[in-house]
């Protein structure tokens, strides 16, 4: 089945919501696309991106998954997939909602967690995952989720980190984390 | 010296001994396979998102789909695993069939003191893409089940525990989208499952 998906190069930045159809049989993405000023108004958890462009790379996509993982996706630069091997992206920022995805579920006591670098970017709890090429914000009831190849360039993108309804510039400080936030206790 | 000399292996034994501890471990730096060597973050392919436990080998991990979940086809493309700083290719890779199916590439990592013999692995379901332009394999990206990441893992899990092994989830938040050849994108739900083996092949 397809994932909603978008070009936000021919839209500017626009959300799409919902889809459907298999690529196996032939038939289209069945999208249902939201204008940016949509975007900007969906109000489940605050939204964050790096613009339009961010270290030279254009905001080519964006995606939302709805199931068994919940997040918004802001995919900047292409790469050239293949026959039965996908390729990363150069930078994506993904956006959950953090009662669904936090700092907090690293810590099961069961000796394959990932390490975490624990640190703070713009006022808020984060920690750098994978050698720094993962960056994890938590910031009001959101948790925001920055890939790129290395842990210098997830740094400028933080710093270039707005939010899409216009209520956090870049280099502004984020939202605080809600209560319950950075423990897993923050309703959906 | 016969004295110097033995002194010299016991502690050459020794050292080689203390080291082994901080190096035998599933090593979970890095949780993506790789299109090539080295693997670095450019060249990510898929999400790791199974892991095989306590008689873990590739080979049996490889027996055991067979048995259980009916995956023989052996057809595929080759990635890389990261283990230890080190890149290694893939050691096996099972599907359930030549078009639309379930692929797992598997790779037998570092032996672990608490997990025993271990596998990494990277499932997905993959459509055939023939239509409007013919491209091959690509990972679906989203459904009532997940990703085609997550379809494939959790049918391994259910083929498995259904025959009687153990099995538990650990979030590691591996959600790095991955543009397939259809241009669409596919990403795990974050979630690895960690399946036991037992010693007996099938």
């Amino acid at each position: 089945m397809r994932a909603p998906l978008l070009g936000a190069a021919s839209l500017g930045v626009a959300l799409s919501l919902a889809g459907g159809g298999s690529a196996g049989d032939g038939r289209q993405a069945a999208s249902q696309r939201v204008e940016l000023e949509k975007a900007r108004g969906f109000d489940d958890y605050a939204l964050y991106n790096a613009g339009d462009r961010v270290e030279g790379f254009p905001l080519v996509a964006v995606l939302r998954r709805s199931d068994t993982a919940e997040f918004v996706s802001f995919v900047y630069g292409d790469c050239t997939p293949a026959d039965d091997t996908g390729c990363a992206p150069p930078i994506e920022i993904q956006v959950w909602p953090a009662c669904r995805r936090h700092l907090g579920l690293y810590a099961a006591p069961t000796g394959v967690s990932p390490a975490l670098e624990q640190t703070t970017v713009r006022g808020v709890p984060a920690a750098f995952l994978d050698d720094g090429t993962r960056l994890e914000l938590q910031a009001g009831r959101s948790t925001i989720v920055v890939f790129a190849d290395s842990r210098s360039r997830v740094a400028r993108i933080a710093r270039a980190l707005r939010a899409v309804d216009g209520s956090t510039a870049v280099r502004q400080a984020l939202p605080p984390p809600a209560p319950g936030a950075l423990e897993g206790s923050l309703p959906c | 010296m016969a004295r110097v000399a033995l002194v010299v292996t016991f502690a050459a034994l020794w050292i080689a001994e203390a080291g082994t501890p901080a190096l035998a471990h599933l090593d979970t730096a890095d949780r993506y396979t790789h299109r090539a060597c080295p693997g670095i973050a450019a060249n990510r392919s898929d999400p790791i998102n199974l892991v095989f436990t306590t008689w873990g080998t590739w080979g049996r991990a490889e027996s055991q789909i067979e048995a259980h979940a009916g995956w023989t086809v052996t057809s595929g493309s080759s990635q890389s695993f990261v283990d230890h700083g080190g890149c290694f290719s893939m050691h096996t890779q099972r599907a359930s069939g030549q078009g639309s199916r379930f692929h797992v590439r598997i790779r037998g990592q570092h032996q672990d003191p608490s997990l025993g013999w271990v596998a990494a692995a990277g499932a997905h379901h993959e459509d055939l893409v023939l239509f409007p332009v013919p491209c091959g394999h690509a990972v679906d990206s989203s459904g009532p089940g997940g990703s085609g990441f997550d379809q494939a893992r959790d049918e391994l899990e259910r083929r498995l525990a259904g025959a009687g092994h153990a099995s538990y989830r650990v979030w590691w938040g591996n959600t790095q989208s991955f543009k397939q050849c259809d241009g669409d994108y596919a990403a795990s739900d974050g979630w690895t499952v960690l399946i036991g083996l037992h010693q007996v092949n099938h």
